[in-house]
């Protein structure tokens, strides 16, 4: 018999983000390895009884069954494989989780093959959890994103003249995706100097294996500086504004609030404490 | 709702834009906002004064509270002015309608105070969006005894972020923030709750 499309299918899948749908169901947006970005409808999931609720949470890897439905699919089974719990009660982690789907969600095409896409992602969630720097997890994930979806960005040779670019004075262009040695420079008015420190840092990053990159120290305002040029150049090639990029710079503005507050309490106390 | 068009060319007919209007409604699709319109064609005149009276009275006379943000026709809202209240505790809410499930209990006789809506960086809501300032605002200048906030948001990812962001904001002003508890529901089945349920059910429980 000529083959007929299965009527369920069982996959597993990371869940990248979810909106409501009526009274309370939801869409919800997998990443899955052999069918790429697939939405789906899960019915009920808002009914405080629903029995799938919590296994199809946003940055939830899950085993689901789908029955194939004339407009989107249909969850009739969820089971959480990985819940990565550490990373929910961490607010610097889970807004650098919600960012890393975001980039999924953007960079996935429906109905393809993801399997590189969704191992990436998982890698990324795995590491994350288990407390890697999220500077690091962040920068490589975003590396390894554009290399495998076409985008590459060039850090070593001229984007005019494919000769190598000394770190020091090099300028780089967000929509071009690459640096630019000096003597190229008038070519690309658009192009902007880049830091030479963030500049080797990105090279390391490329070019480096995971574990080896996770050795670098990077201090705040360098963390800041490579997210700024990272997250320009996402904007490029996304073509978009990236929503929860300006979440992630939230987040970490009110920690260092935060910390800049209970280190003047300590200081106040200490004062106290000398003057008893 | 090409159908209802005047043949003439000259715009909407009157039914096309009550059945537009319909439409624009959350959970309403275009063969529910047709029927509610023919509903409404159909309906004596009074019926249809009163509902157009009740909307523009809805419009005219609900305002936001000025400390708590939750809808109300006085301003401050009725809760806000009770003097009856406990006023060293806070009630941090995503919705109105979440204040009546919370009020409905009889368990809280605190003051809220209302974020219309939830950290979604997905969605793009950053905490600009939603009634943060006023929170802080509040605590810092006219509810300058309260002590403790509750977050009361969804139990979800969205609602975990806006928790921890408030605490961030919070906890420097030397106020305790804590969260509703979170585990099993009534009448659930262990067998399919998920792990991060189930995982914070035990670590919160309690004796029998």
């Amino acid at each position: 018999m000529p083959g007929r499309a299965p009527r369920v299918t069982k996959t597993e899948a990371i869940v990248i983000r979810q909106r409501r749908l009526g009274e309370a169901d939801r869409i919800v947006s997998l990443l899955t390895p052999l069918r790429g970005k697939v939405d789906v409808v899960a019915k009920g999931v808002l009914r405080s009884k629903s029995r799938m609720a919590g296994h199809l949470e946003a940055l939830t890897h899950v085993e689901v069954v789908l029955a194939h439905g004339r407009s989107m699919d249909v969850v009739t089974q969820a089971q959480a494989v990985e819940s990565f719990t550490a990373l929910r009660g961490d607010l610097d982690r889970l807004s650098a989780a919600l960012y890393l789907a975001e980039l999924a969600d953007r960079f996935t095409v429906e109905h393809a093959d993801a399997t590189g896409l969704f191992t990436l992602l998982h890698s990324a969630l795995v590491r994350l959890d288990r407390g890697d720097g999220q500077q690091v997890v962040t920068r490589t994930y975003e590396l390894a994103l554009l290399e495998a979806t076409g985008f590459r960005p060039e850090w070593t040779r001229c984007l005019g003249c494919d000769l190598d670019v000394p770190a020091e004075g090099a300028r780089w262009s967000a929509v071009e995706g690459g640096v630019i040695g000096a003597e190229c420079a008038a070519k690309y008015p658009a192009a902007v100097p880049i830091d030479a420190t963030a500049l080797r840092v990105l090279r390391a990053y490329q070019s480096q294996p995971y574990e080896e990159a996770g050795r670098i120290r990077l201090t705040d305002d360098l963390a800041a500086r490579l997210e700024q040029i990272m997250h320009s150049l996402m904007r490029a090639v996304a073509e978009r504004e990236l929503k929860s990029a300006a979440f992630v710079s939230a987040a970490r503005h009110a920690r260092v609030a935060e910390e800049a507050a209970e280190a003047t309490g300590d200081e106040d106390d200490e004062a106290e404490a000398l003057e008893d | 709702m090409s159908e209802f068009r005047d043949p003439s060319g000259g715009g909407a007919t009157p039914i096309a834009r009550l059945v537009d209007a319909f439409h624009r409604l959350p959970g309403i699709g275009p063969k529910s906002a047709q029927r509610l319109a023919y509903h409404v064609l159909r309906a004596p005149e009074e019926e249809a004064r009163d509902l157009a009276e009740a909307l523009m009275e809805v419009k005219r006379s609900v305002v936001l509270c000025a400390r708590c943000q939750n809808v109300t026709t006085e301003n401050p809202c009725r809760i806000c002015s009770d003097t009856g209240r406990e006023r060293v505790i806070i009630c941090v809410v995503e919705e109105p309608l979440d204040v009546v499930a919370i009020e409905r209990t009889g368990g809280f006789h605190g003051l809220y105070h209302v974020l219309h809506g939830v950290i979604s960086p997905a969605d793009g809501v950053g905490p600009e969006d939603l009634k943060i300032a006023e929170l802080l605002t509040r605590i810092r200048d006219t509810d300058r005894d309260i002590t403790e906030v509750i977050v009361a948001t969804n139990p979800n990812l969205e609602g975990e972020a806006t928790s921890m962001y408030l605490g961030r904001l919070l906890r420097p002003l030397g106020i305790r923030v804590t969260r509703l508890a979170r585990g099993l529901p009534a009448g659930a089945d262990l067998e399919y709750a998920d792990d991060v349920t189930l995982g914070r059910a035990l670590e919160f429980r309690q004796e029998v």
